[in-house]
């Protein structure tokens, strides 16, 4: 494998832990959904350059885009802050 | 009590992921073989697809899938059950 | 429960609907021959009616059109499964014939690929994406028309609270 590509990985690793931590950490719970999807988006980075197109089509679809629609349409109907109440 | 418990399991769990990444093969070189090849040699001869993970999905492992499609449907089934609405509450919202 | 966004939201989706759908239709029928597949091209089509939803707040009055296209998805990829019990179920009979999708590729090895290949295979891609399309749009749907607590102001808030 090129020194590039190996780079470019280790850069991706770094940012996925990075929005891993993010997500744990936030406490407004859109911004935890926002940066779950930018894990996700991530992650399909990795996927790609790992040679499986076919999971990082699949990865970015679901997780980058459903999954976060999804989450802000349930953070809609309940409250927006970790732990109030 | 509580910090001990979940430090110990933290500790557990990581270096179960550590022991798997040292152990892990190099990249492209499987244990075994034999089936990659059958794949990548039949699937052009027999089925005429290009794309052979496609030829996995749907003929070789096509119970899998349809596995796969089924589960998808009882997940729509389940969230028409629980979010279901009712007669007079949808005509209220009207 | 009822709700818009801007109207430059509104433009870029309408801008931005037409091409993914056409993407997801791309990757469905191109599914034998690129990286993608029926799974894949669904998702993508799903995630164009999240945009919708997201901009416009509502799809009408298409849940039952929804639930229908996917039970017919899954009727139908079952019903080309199980066509080639002849042999096996999952048997590619259509590869070989004269059929839509059942020409053989030019020579065997690294060719570009063309359309008119595949069999079964391309049907249950296009039954697959049919299904995947119609059941995440009908999960989206769902999960969004329940929300209403958050809302300050909207046509429906004020009665589902004082129901509540």
């Amino acid at each position: 494998m090129e020194p590039i590509i190996q780079i470019i990985q280790l850069l991706v690793l770094i940012g996925l832990i990075v929005t891993a931590l993010a997500v744990v950490f936030f406490k407004d719970l859109i911004s935890a959904a926002i940066a779950l999807g930018a894990s996700s988006l991530l992650l399909a980075l990795q996927f790609y350059l790992l040679r499986a197109p076919d999971v990082a089509i699949a990865e970015a679809a679901v997780g980058a885009a459903l999954t976060t629609a999804i989450f802000i349409f349930a953070i809609r109907s309940t409250d927006r802050k970790e732990g109030c109440k | 009590m509580k910090k001990a418990l979940a430090l110990v399991a933290f500790f557990v769990i990581f270096s179960f992921l550590l022991l798997g990444v040292v152990q892990m093969r190099p990249f492209g070189e499987p244990e075994n073989e034999d089936m990659d090849d059958y794949f990548l040699g039949d699937s052009q001869k027999r089925h005429e697809v290009n794309n052979v993970v496609t030829a996995v999905l749907f003929d070789y492992r096509g119970l899998d899938t349809l596995g796969e499609a089924t589960i998808l449907f009882a997940a729509v089934s389940g969230v028409l059950t629980v979010l279901r609405r009712f007669k007079d509450k949808e005509e209220g919202e009207k | 429960m009822k709700w818009e966004m801007s109207r430059v939201v509104k433009t870029v989706t309408d801008i931005l609907v037409a091409p993914i759908i056409i993407f997801g239709i791309y990757l469905i029928l191109h599914g034998h021959l690129t990286p993608g597949g029926g799974f894949q091209g669904g998702a993508v089509i799903a995630s164009s009616t999240a945009l919708l939803i997201i901009a416009y707040g509502t799809l009408g009055k298409h849940k039952k059109d929804l639930s229908s296209i996917e039970a017919v998805g899954l009727t139908l990829f079952i019903l080309i499964a199980f066509l080639g019990i002849g042999s096996t179920v999952f048997y590619n009979y259509i590869t070989g014939t004269g059929f839509p999708f059942g020409g053989s590729l030019p020579y065997h090895g690294p060719n570009p690929g063309y359309i008119n290949t595949g069999g079964t295979i391309t049907f249950m891609n296009l039954m697959v994406g049919i299904e995947v399309a119609a059941a995440l749009s009908l999960i989206l749907w769902m999960m969004s028309k329940r929300g209403g607590v958050m809302e300050p102001k909207g046509s429906s808030s004020k009665k589902a609270e004082g129901k509540d």
